[in-house]
């Protein structure tokens, strides 16, 4: 079964084409991964499918339904969740509060503007539950500003999680990591795609992480969508050795 | 347990404060400022319910300010002082389709740009209601603004002011509070992210502003009242500018913060009036030096000091 289709994305800024004629299908329940050198679209094409921006050109639909310009917020309710390259939290707050926030949002409370924000059982243990399966349950009452680089990636994530997404999306989960936190955010991508059963799909520049744990590899050059394969399919493609691997250590 | 004591504390106080205004004996100048206090401390809560917690400055609240005491003002002047009551209870409801029109405008720009959409508005209704001279009196505003028999007096309006102020202040405390006020928050710190978590950011701050506007103009509502005199200055900048001054000044991170600014401010410009003419360049140096000491307003202090003792008395503050 295909989570998502992408049928022939067009988007330009001026001149230069972003995303120029891509089409991919992603299945239910694989970890994609979308590799490419810095330039050629991918965090444009995330911004796409999460409806950030709308195509100027072609069709995306989810779950076989044509989402191609809805916004966000609507996209979100339906199980399309993004990670952000950068950590984007609510940095004056707890972690607790961080993941409360995303929890008040998916049990429909953030309208409710009488009753006490702490009220709900249920929104605490969704809490409480994500905290604990990210590792974050000791921090919880840290302020996100006071977290370490790696924490604060992971917290991010765990606010994506708490929107119980259907698919995944992470950009550059392990960017500006040290090796050790890189070995630990594999890990943990991988642990949860699994007890989450989500589809994921994610930009990522670690060449280990990508060969380690993605299904299928596609590979983006200026816009364009050059290769898409396993491991080995990419490893030995000419195409893609020319156009990006030739700069990195094989 | 102790977190509920410590959220009564303020309230505690601010009853203490305003309602021992009531049984000051012959004091019927403190009773008149501190009906000014209680009305613009609503003016100014309903402000920072925008700024100190959605990080939206708009410069041009007076304008529902001016409307609301207009709305009031007209009425009861046109119809007699039986209307007075049914245009305060108008008043709110005019705001609210008045602040989504206008909402909806100014909040599709952001930061600079809609702080001076709605400074334009407000300088708008400041200039109509100058030049139609016909409806609103122009320049010289409405004066004996009659008032029903039972809110006649001092001392009576002040009780029935306090009585609405509480109300108005209670449920925006509560909203403070609320999941909303949460949501609010996150919007201040990251309204990205907010998107990202399946909400528009765009209706949450038109509800908000909706809110804050509607409570101003109660405020106005009221103010009318006072002295039965209001004037078209209501609607001016300087207006907008001095409730913003007031809040930074209280403290715009605590609930209670504009409060204080507008207690500390109402008082200052009475003391300091009746020493000298040059009353407002006195206040501008205090304001000054105050701003420059606690940036971050009389509130700032207060939580200063209370971690500074929880500190000292080797106790972590664990909610």
């Amino acid at each position: 079964m295909t989570t998502l289709e992408i049928k022939n994305l067009s988007k330009h800024f001026g001149g230069l084409h972003v995303s120029n004629d891509i089409s991919m299908s992603i299945k239910k329940g694989e970890i994609a991964a979308i590799i490419g050198p810095n330039g050629a679209g991918k965090t444009t094409l995330f911004n796409q499918i999460t409806g950030y921006i709308s195509p100027d050109n072609g069709k995306i639909f989810y779950k076989g339904e044509e989402i191609t310009g809805s916004n966000p917020e609507k996209l979100v309710k339906t199980g399309i969740v993004r990670a952000f390259q950068v950590a984007s939290l609510f940095y004056d707050e707890t972690v607790y509060n961080n993941l409360h926030l995303a929890a008040l949002s998916y049990h429909g409370k953030n309208w409710n503007f009488f009753s006490n924000r702490h009220a709900s059982r249920d929104i605490e243990d969704h809490c409480r539950f994500i905290l604990e399966r990210l590792g974050l349950s000791k921090k919880a009452e840290v302020k996100a500003f006071e977290l370490s680089h790696g924490d604060q990636k992971v917290l991010d994530i765990a606010i994506a999680l708490t929107m119980k997404p259907t698919l995944l999306l992470l950009d550059e989960p392990t960017a500006g990591m040290s090796p050790d936190e890189r070995v630990k955010m594999t890990r943990l991508i991988k642990a949860i795609h699994e007890e989450f059963e989500l589809t994921t799909l994610f930009v990522e520049h670690d060449m280990d992480m990508v060969f380690g744990i993605a299904d299928i590899i596609r590979v983006l050059v200026r816009g364009e969508l050059i290769a898409e394969g396993n491991a080995a399919d990419i490893q030995n493609n000419p195409a893609v050795i020319e156009a990006y691997l030739g700069y990195e250590v094989l | 347990m102790m977190k509920r004591y410590k959220d009564l504390v303020p309230w505690i106080i601010y009853f203490l404060v305003f309602g021992g205004m009531l049984f000051v004996r012959g004091g019927g100048h403190y009773v008149h400022l501190a009906m000014q206090i209680i009305i613009l401390g609503l003016f100014a809560t309903s402000f920072n319910v925008l700024f100190g917690k959605t990080g939206l400055l708009s410069f041009g609240q007076a304008l529902f300010y001016g409307l609301g005491a207009y709305i009031t003002g007209m009425a009861a002047k046109s119809f007699g002082p039986d209307y007075f009551m049914w245009a305060l209870l108008a008043v709110p409801l005019v705001a609210i389709v008045v602040s989504i029109l206008l909402g909806a405008l100014s909040l599709r720009l952001s930061d600079v740009y809609f702080t001076m959409l709605t400074l334009a508005f407000a300088q708008l209704a400041w200039g109509i209601t100058i030049k139609w001279y016909g409806l609103t009196r122009g320049d010289d505003g409405i004066q004996a603004i009659p008032k029903p028999a039972l809110l006649t007096g001092n001392v009576n309006y002040y009780l029935f002011s306090f009585l609405v102020v509480t109300a108005c202040i209670y449920f925006l405390w509560r909203l403070d509070r609320s999941p909303f006020g949460s949501v609010l928050e996150g919007i201040r710190q990251n309204s990205l992210r907010v998107t990202f978590t399946g909400m528009s950011v765009f209706r949450h701050q038109l509800l908000a502003y909706v809110i804050s506007s509607s409570f101003t103009a109660i405020a106005g509502g009221l103010y009318a009242g006072i002295d039965g005199s209001i004037h078209p200055d209501m609607f001016y900048w300087t207006m907008s500018g001095s409730i913003i001054l007031m809040t930074i000044l209280g403290g715009m991170s605590g609930f209670f913060g504009p409060i204080i600014g507008v207690t500390i401010f109402v008082l200052l410009e009475d003391m300091v009036g009746r020493s000298t003419e040059y009353w407002s360049f006195v206040i501008g140096i205090i304001m000054l030096i105050m701003v420059m000491i606690f940036p971050h307003g009389i509130i700032g202090i207060a939580t200063y000091f209370g971690k500074f003792f929880a500190r000292k008395g080797g106790q972590v503050d664990n909610p």
